[in-house]
């Protein structure tokens, strides 16, 4: 049976429409809020015996999930290694077959939303969906069984970074990162960037949806003509000019969205035949504002007069430059490698991406073949979030992803979806390493069950595991140094010193 | 604690370096009322005469900036248009990049000048407010960034070892991480000791919800606590705007104004030996889009504000909109390069003269005469 959409819902009684959506919404919370706290907990159960790493050293093992995930929970360590590393990175590159049900849990109460049409999202009152686009972002991030895709999906949303604080975009950035970011994070690059260039979120953030030329003299906006070749594509030093700059933004010009936030302000309320607002966010082409002149695209002819085709000629030919393929794999080597990967390891992985004409996969197996992956264990500095979603997965903590953990983010100048200008969080190490107090003050909270929403059972965990070095071990992916241990015994409080020790910044 | 920091009077000189992120449009803050170019580029976007303070004989101040006004006129404030960079990309990043790495350098000039300061320093002597570091203090022999003061402390009571093992495990760490543990250490030492709560001096009143205002109420609360400030960096965003550029820029515009002006009434005598440098990573083109705003352009507006200031005046080259002047599509040039004006406030805050060349490597320096 099709379930009844909450907008169908309201429109079965005349007297429906008078009820707020907030009131429906915080009901339909309130019940699954219940099903999820005093029924079925989400830290892990972690029957039977737990083999932690006993290696010194960090092993191919406890590489692959440093590098492959999150973070590794207790328990996972035995899996994989069990498994074999070759085994897990192939079950990771196929997440729709990875039993996910500890995830759908966690954010069970939002899928209604999450399976929305796009308009229906333009219901929802200006502040409530960016909060739960996050917190969604990191229940999963901390939840699911599903790693690497959620890195990837990490990873594509900082490539195609959108602030939701932008206009329109705080109703459409969750449709985006539906559409465009999950839909494709493990697909073909070219696919994704195309979903990219016609997203409602991107038309309005890079104010693609205001690109026009009516008259001679308008100017078409550049703004994400420019982005998408700076950013996107081939990197800004990869070949293009300001001509290139602006023919792309001829191509694209006529391109915009119904809109909720209207010129000057003004927030359309009205309901249309009773439509609400269906139709918002729907993307449409308007001819009479597109500029329909011949252009020249990085050396490229697109004749005049194919209108609303001119997209395909742009993104077939950004997509397919040569330096689209080095950028793309410079930043992939960036994210699994190194902060300074090697010429070698970035020219054969952009090698492996146009072979593959973008195919996400492949160019991703190719990396953790590479010699240099291998050779990179434990030399780069986690960011933020990844420093705090590794905390709470391998302290098998209970958490709702809300404003306890939300602050700490903030705090450390890495929420997700806040960062405010389209080149997305940075890679390298040096952007993060003056966030060692935050990561201090996180270690000792968690550790302290002093954040609200979230909670660990310490002793117990201690006790699963069996002891100090087997929790050590747990959280550091390797056995720990003397120094480690006796500082760990003297500090008075191991758990939280060993989180925020150097050994636990790095993966 | 403090007693060991120099009585050199050069040594209590604060630079406060305001970058006005997203590419602030100069011919909207400090207008060329006399130049009808203007008026034909910006149809619906240009701001009459009237409606700005006259600052000479060509410009008017934007009248949201009108808490300047003083500071102008008591010439303490010194304009510089058409100043920027000689990135032409037109890209945000690479501009920022090229603005605060100082040079096609790795590391920013700010963190540059630090060291060619010599060694000693405070453990709070550059500070960014901010989430993170921004590229200007990039490699600096210690740096800070937070959004508030109090922050900047364990917070909670630790078990009595807990520091004195964390310091301890950081210690034998090599590289960048353990030079950014000591310093944070070293920083929640130093803040400790401020009385953050402390009502700023004068009857200056910081807005309580303005990022950019709180950020500069805790420079000043840094500079008066004496605990070193050599250098601080404060964003203001938001300038980037390709759309209904006037519906955006006022609130931006109010808060930069009343800002600096009331940092500079809660700063009173310390005035004297701070300098408060405002730049952004490029200008806007002349002509407006028809969205009813500006595309990336290439000069943008600088100021400086402080003791010293040969202020009052517009320095620097200035050749008029004429079409033949303009550098295409249609933008204004950089006619004043943006080392020309932060090298004499680095020579001001004590840099060695023979240091100008790393700090700003490989360009031909030609000062502007900001402090006469």
């Amino acid at each position: 049976m099709k379930p009844v959409s909450r907008r169908e819902f309201l429109l079965t009684g005349a007297a429906a429409v008078a009820f707020s959506t907030a009131i429906f919404r915080s009901a339909q919370g309130l019940l699954k809020d219940g099903r999820q706290y005093f029924g079925m907990g989400l830290a892990k159960p972690l029957d039977g015996k737990i083999q932690p790493p006993a290696n010194a050293g960090i092993d191919p093992v406890a590489h692959a999930l440093n590098r492959l995930t999150f973070g590794a929970s207790p328990g996972d360590y035995g899996r994989v290694a069990k498994m074999g590393v070759a085994a897990f990175i192939e079950e990771q590159l196929a997440p729709q077959s990875i039993e996910n049900g500890r995830c759908d849990r966690a954010i069970a109460r939002f899928c209604d939303l999450w399976g929305e049409p796009l308009g229906e999202h333009y219901e929802e009152d200006d502040e409530s969906l960016s909060p739960i686009l996050r917190r969604v972002t990191t229940l999963r991030a901390i939840y699911s069984n599903q790693q690497l895709f959620e890195v990837m999906c990490e990873f594509w949303s900082d490539h195609f970074n959108i602030d939701p604080g932008k206009g329109d975009c705080r109703w459409s950035k969750p449709g985006d990162d539906r559409d465009v970011i999950r839909k494709h994070a493990l697909g073909n690059f070219r696919d994704m960037l195309r979903a990219s260039a016609l997203s409602p979120a991107m038309l309005w953030y890079l104010d693609g949806q205001a690109n026009e030329k009516r008259k001679p003299d308008d100017k078409p906006n550049e703004n994400y003509a420019r982005e998408l070749m700076e950013l996107h594509t081939l990197g800004v030093h990869g070949g293009y000019s300001q001509n290139d700059v602006m023919e792309v933004a001829r191509c694209l010009s006529g391109w915009t969205l119904r809109s909720k936030k209207k010129v000057g302000g003004f927030i359309d309320f009205k309901m249309p035949g009773g439509k609400l607002f269906k139709d918002r966010g729907e993307v449409y082409f308007r001819p009479e504002a597109h500029d329909g002149g011949a252009k020249r695209v990085l050396g490229q002819e697109i004749p005049g007069g194919l209108g609303e085709h001119d997209i395909e000629r742009v993104i077939d030919i950004v997509a397919n430059h040569p330096s689209t393929a080095r950028f793309i794999a410079t930043k992939l080597c960036k994210r699994f490698i190194a902060d300074d990967p090697s010429e070698s390891a970035v020219s054969a992985i952009a090698q492996k991406f146009t072979e593959t004409k973008g195919d996400i996969k492949s160019t991703l197996r190719a990396i953790f073949a590479t010699p240099e992956f291998h050779a990179s264990a434990g030399g780069k500095l986690k960011r933020p979030f990844h420093f705090v979603v590794s905390a709470l997965r391998a302290t098998n903590a209970q958490t709702d992803g809300d404003k306890g953990v939300q602050q700490f983010f903030e705090k450390m100048g890495q929420a997700p979806f806040r960062y405010p200008t389209p080149d997305g969080y940075p890679i390298e190490a040096s952007a993060w390493q003056s966030t060692l107090l935050w990561r201090w003050k996180f270690a000792l909270a968690v550790s302290n069950n002093k954040i609200d929403g979230t909670s660990i059972e310490r002793t117990k965990l201690q006790r699963q595991l069996g002891g100090d070095s087997a929790l050590m071990a747990t959280l550091l992916n390797r056995s720990a140094t003397a120094d480690e241990s006796d500082a760990f015994l003297k500090s008075g409080d191991g758990l939280a010193l060993l989180l925020a020790s150097p050994g636990f910044q790095h993966c | 604690m403090l007693a060991n920091l120099s009585s050199n009077p050069d040594d209590k000189r604060t630079l406060v370096v305001v970058f006005l992120r997203g590419g602030a449009d100069g011919l909207t803050l400090v207008v060329p009322t006399e130049d009808e170019h203007y008026y034909n580029a910006r149809p619906r976007l240009a701001l009459k005469k009237k409606d700005t303070i006259t600052l000479d004989g060509k410009f008017g101040l934007n009248t949201n900036l009108a808490p300047l006004e003083a500071a102008w006129k008591e010439g303490d404030l010194a304009i510089v248009h058409a100043a920027g960079c000689e990135d032409t990309t037109r890209s945000h990043f690479e501009a920022q990049d090229l603005m605060e790495h100082g040079g096609f350098v790795a590391g920013g000039w700010l963190a540059r000048f630090l060291r060619a300061r010599g060694p000693g320093r405070s453990p709070l002597s550059a500070v960014a407010l901010s989430p993170t570091m921004p590229e200007v203090l990039s490699g600096a022999p210690s740096a800070a960034a937070f959004q508030r003061l109090s922050e900047f402390s364990f917070g909670q009571k630790t078990t009595p070892n807990f520091p004195d093992e964390l310091r301890r495990l950081y210690e034998l760490e090599k590289g960048p991480l353990r030079v950014a543990a000591e310093s944070t250490f070293d920083a929640i030492r130093r803040i400790e000791s401020i009385d953050t709560k402390a009502a700023p001096a004068n009857g200056a009143t910081y807005e309580e919800k303005d990022g950019f205002h709180q950020g500069l109420r805790q420079v000043a609360q840094l500079i008066k606590a004496d605990v070193g400030l050599d250098a601080a960096s404060v964003d203001l965003n938001g300038w980037d705007t390709h759309f209904t550029q006037n519906l955006v820029i006022d609130s931006n515009i109010k808060s930069l104004g009343t800002g600096l002006a009331e940092f500079r009434r809660d700063m009173g005598e310390r005035m004297a030996t701070t300098t408060v440098v405002v730049m952004t990573e490029f200008g806007r083109r002349l002509g407006e889009n028809a969205s009813l705003g500006t595309d990336h352009g290439r000069g943008g507006v600088m100021f400086a504000m402080g003791g010293g200031v040969s202020g009052g005046k517009m320095l620097g080259t200035w050749n008029g909109l004429t079409r033949e002047m303009l550098e295409d599509p249609g933008d204004l040039p950089v006619w004043n390069n943006y080392r020309d004006i932060l090298a004499p406030i680095l020579a001001k805050h004590g840099a060695p003269a023979d240091s100008m060349g790393r700090i700003f490597p490989d360009y031909a320096l030609k000062p502007l005469p900001i402090f006469g």
